[in-house]
């Protein structure tokens, strides 16, 4: 067993403390706890552990059955229940049996009935994914999962598995004790390790892609000379990268996931020019150079796993230089959605006066969008409205409700023709809503009589796009814009 | 019109069903056909239960077994042939009458009702005259029977009926059918139906075709028919939005044919103008009686009745029982559970020193002590030293706020400073939230679930000066 132990220790390493305390509560004959609750952060390897480290008890001194499943999946009691004993006896629901489970389990009662019939010279292990949706089903579900092992008679044990502190589960009845076990953050020097474990398969990657991808540029003696020079890449090589790539993204992002599939995307860029032979292998201060471009790119994508599109944007950016390019990548983006977005003309500008009508005061309507709207006195309230700060500004507090009388008075006024009020454009603004760029803010189905009020819920970036394609100056129109 | 409020929205077609069976006398016919019937069906439920395919496991075949027999049977107890019955002991436990306290313990018990009700003798005599009445006139009627529990009401009023049945065994007054229900034994107001016709004529019917049977029975004339005595229990159970239930058990004794007499308790004085619709509590009529409660000199003559001829009881004992329950409830059942425990611990006593002692003030007063006094500040004497430090924590920051219900924030900032003074390390937020939510399920607190964690809201479930004493006492102040 203990050797077991170093096996998983060396699949999974840096958790090798974690992987003893496991063994110590289920490995050794003794009886197990009753429910023992893992918590940590996500991707800390939690479900992965535990997944290696089950298998291993079967064989072990005790022999153990398990069911894995994740609380998300068990919306009703029925589902839960069943699926823990099809898992726990090995019963698989398949067309022989008519897809029926092991049995009809519709109450606590039945369940703990069913489990007290399974054979007690086995011991048996129910880890609960997602536990913190335990907490939403029934009210008896958690207090009588936690005390297993006292009501059937088994050897159980009930392993819940969450990202929360068990702070967060207590109810108003009480809760029998659990053994808690933190599984820590990795640090950086983890992460390190872990990434490093990776070098081998992403070398033997880089060369298949080589090897595969025939590139229409380059020629046979090109494609033999760059698979030597992976071949001769060294770990040390990709130490040097990752340090690099931590460096910058560490700060950002502890997610090992994350890390590994932007770690992936980022590593073909970088080894561009060493394969080129335009940069040596250990020339690191040029290499880190020429990569941080692409990896600050990079940065702004992180998380949102755009496949293709995140290859597309991590290609160098030489087409222009003026500003940073992080903020171009930003406007670009941005811009690409407005553009992308195919509204007709007066869906626009109801978006405009929308937005509006949302991020300006009603009282400044008058000021704002009549022609004429008489002397304006200068009061010291308005001089003292002025110089707010940024924090207090409407286009920072997030969008006000209106009416909808009051968002076609703005439309009205701001679209230059002058256009009849025909069913078209209301039926514009349900179908505004619809693509939910408006949303209700209250009276949902009094929208006839003209009490339903809305909400703009598009951003700043994208209303001036929309703007610029319409020839319309947005920020013109905010009273709290300068 | 008196059938609109009744009438079930089903209507089930009975014009063909005779009420055959209303005395009860043809069971042996009953017993004769339901096993035919049975035979028939036998082959019929395996057939339907095929249809779903399982997996064959031994257990799943068990059950196709048994079905088909547990059918027949549940038929037979629906149509009244097998009665349910508890499986016996061998014998039941002898005492010995020398052994003066089992003797006192077991004439003590709330179930051993007394033949004739000490103190009770007024409502008694004024029940007899108007069921007599009712009987010998046979007329039906209603009377409202209401006081706070454990006054005697259920008990006087089946002392009655018992009396009168005697009566009406040795033929001085007309026979009479006696129906009780209980509305806390019902799952539902109209169950009550149910359970009438079922003591009627023995059998199990769904509560629309008991309706239309009883309904039948009440509203159509019949020679011979015999006066119902029907004692209804927990009135306020029996209703609900509509009151259909009431309404029809209050309106069958105004029809002519009906024979009725309804006696209905509750504990409630001014229920039938409080709960009930105008139109019922016209039914219900003005006949009504009011149990008070005991005062000290009755519950003494209650005990003392039950205690005649043993000597396990001191006079002063049973007085000190009676004027504490007196003073508290005046319910006859908690003084007599008192006294029981008195005899247990006496008989512990007696045990320990080998010689008979009789119950004394002493085992009064211990006896009062386990059953009377609060746990809750032995609770909070027991709790750990946190758990004590929280609750002081609590009662300060109500004394501060001035508010009742407070934020954990709060208390938890009075918890640090207490600690503080204490000179203990503080807990940290999670392990005062476990705090608190130990002491929200033994209730000294009333906490909300901890998911909302620091802005959970807590009400002190006990007095404050509850906590100060306890704390007092296990000197942490």
């Amino acid at each position: 067993m203990d050797q077991a132990v170093q096996v998983i220790s060396a699949r999974y390493p840096c958790r090798k403390a974690l992987i003893q305390k496991l063994y110590q509560l289920f490995g050794d004959g003794d009886p197990f706890p009753p429910a023992v609750y893992l918590y940590g952060h996500t991707s800390t390897g939690k479900s992965s552990i535990l997944q290696a480290f089950l298998p291993l008890l079967d064989s072990s001194t005790t022999p153990t059955s398990w069911a894995i499943l994740s609380a998300i999946e068990c919306y009703t009691n029925k589902i839960l229940f069943e699926t823990i004993l099809n898992r726990l006896t090995g019963h698989v629901p398949c067309a022989a049996n008519a897809y029926a489970s092991l049995a009809s389990v519709d109450s606590m009662k039945d369940f703990v009935a069913q489990l007290a019939r399974l054979s007690p010279s086995r011991s048996y292990i129910v880890v609960l994914e997602n536990a913190e949706r335990v907490r939403d089903m029934d009210h008896n579900v958690l207090p009588m999962l936690l005390r297993l092992p006292e009501v059937t008679g088994l050897n159980v044990c009930v392993l819940l598995v969450s990202d929360l502190p068990f702070e967060k589960y207590f109810v108003r009845t009480g809760l029998a004790p659990v053994v808690k076990l933190f599984v820590a953050e990795y640090s950086k020097k983890d992460i390190l390790v872990i990434l490093m474990n990776d070098f081998e398969a992403v070398r033997e990657q880089l060369g298949m892609e080589l090897e595969s991808n025939k590139h229409a540029n380059l020629s046979e003696e090109e494609i033999d000379k760059r698979l030597k020079i992976v071949e001769m890449l060294k770990p040390d090589f990709y130490e040097n990268y990752l340090n690099i790539f931590l460096n910058v993204f560490f700060k950002v992002c502890r997610d090992l996931k994350e890390l590994q599939l932007v770690a992936l995307e980022c590593f073909h860029k970088y080894c561009e020019p060493v394969l080129d032979g335009t940069i040596a292998a250990d020339d690191v201060t040029r290499l880190w150079r020429n990569i941080s471009k692409t990896m600050k790119l990079a940065l702004g994508t992180i998380y949102m796993r755009m496949g293709n599109v995140n290859q597309e944007l991590l290609r160098p950016a030489t087409v222009d230089g003026q500003t940073s390019s992080e903020s171009v990548e930003q406007m670009q983006t941005m811009k690409r959605l407005a553009q992308n977005l195919e509204l007709p003309f007066y869906a626009k500008f109801l978006l405009i006066a929308a937005y509006l009508a949302s991020h300006n005061a009603a009282k400044e309507d008058k000021r704002l969008f009549m022609k004429y709207h008489g002397k304006q006195k200068k009061r010291l309230q308005t001089v003292n409205a002025k110089a707010k700060v940024s924090e207090k500004m409407a286009t920072q507090l997030g969008p006000k409700a209106f009416t909808i009388d009051r968002l076609l008075a703005i439309f009205y006024a701001i679209l230059d023709e002058k256009v009849g009020l025909t069913c078209n454009l209301l039926a514009q603004i349900s179908t505004l809503i619809h693509l939910k760029f408006l949303n209700f803010a209250s009276g949902e189905g009094t929208i006839m009589d003209g009490s339903a009020r809305l909400q703009c819920t598009v951003g700043m970036d994208f209303i001036v796009h929309i703007g610029k394609m319409v020839g319309f100056n947005v920020r013109q129109y905010l009273c709290d814009f300068f | 019109n008196v059938e609109a409020v009744g009438t079930p929205k089903r209507n089930i077609q009975l014009s063909n069903i005779v009420e055959e069976f209303a005395e009860g006398r043809r069971t042996s016919k009953v017993m004769h056909e339901t096993p035919k019937k049975a035979t028939v069906e036998e082959p019929k439920t395996p057939k339907s239960a095929r249809g779903r395919p399982r997996k064959s496991t031994s257990t799943v075949v068990e059950e196709y077994k048994s079905t088909p027999k547990s059918a027949t049977k549940l038929k037979l107890i629906r149509s009244g042939a097998i009665k349910p019955n508890v499986q016996a002991r061998d014998a039941p436990v002898q005492i010995s009458p020398d052994d003066q306290l089992a003797v006192a313990r077991e004439r003590l018990h709330v179930s051993a009702v007394p033949k004739s009700l000490p103190c009770r003798e007024k409502e008694y005599s004024e029940i007899y005259n108007f069921l007599e009445g009712k009987i010998i006139d046979s007329c039906g009627g209603c009377m409202y029977v209401s006081g706070v529990p454990g006054t005697g009401k259920t008990a006087t009023t089946t002392a009655v009926i018992r009396s009168l049945q005697v009566l009406a065994q040795e033929e001085e007054i007309p026979t009479f059918e006696f129906v009780e229900i209980n509305g806390m034994r019902l799952t539902e107001p109209r169950q009550a139906y149910v359970h009438i016709y079922r003591q009627l004529t023995g059998k199990t019917l769904a509560w629309e075709q008991a309706y239309n049977l009883l309904d039948k029975r009440f509203t159509t004339k019949a020679p011979r028919r015999v006066t119902t005595v029907l004692l209804v229990d927990e009135l306020d159970i029996l209703c609900n939005r509509r009151q259909d239930v009431v309404y029809n058990l209050l309106n069958w004794p105004t029809v002519p044919s009906a024979q009725l007499v309804v006696i209905t308790i509750a504990n409630t004085m001014d229920l039938p103008e409080r709960l009930l619709m105008g139109k019922i509590s016209s039914r219900l009529g003005l006949t009504r009686l009011t149990f008070q409660p005991y005062n000290f000199r009755q519950l003494q003559e209650i005990v003392m009745a039950r205690l005649t001829g043993t000597s396990a009881f001191d006079a002063e004992a049973v007085q000190l029982v009676a004027r504490k329950v007196a003073a508290v409830s005046g319910d006859a059942r908690r003084a007599l559970d008192i006294c029981r425990r008195a005899t247990e611990l006496a008989e512990e006593q007696s045990r320990k020193v080998d010689k008979f002692v009789s119950v004394s003030m002493g085992h009064v007063q211990k006896a009062l002590g386990e059953m009377i006094a609060s746990a809750k500040v032995q609770t909070i004497k027991c709790c750990s030293r946190m758990e004590q430090l929280f609750l002081q924590a609590v009662t300060a920051e109500v004394a501060r706020t001035g508010i009742e219900e407070c934020s954990f924030l709060g208390v938890y900032s009075q918890f640090e400073a207490l600690a503080a003074f204490a000179g203990v390390t503080v807990p940290n937020p999670g392990r005062a939230i476990a705090i608190c939510s130990r002491l929200g399920a033994s209730r000294l607190l009333i906490c909300e679930n901890s998911r909302n964690d620091i802005y959970q809201k807590i009400l002190l479930n006990i007095s404050s000066d509850d906590v100060h004493y306890a704390l007092q006492a296990s000197s942490l102040i």
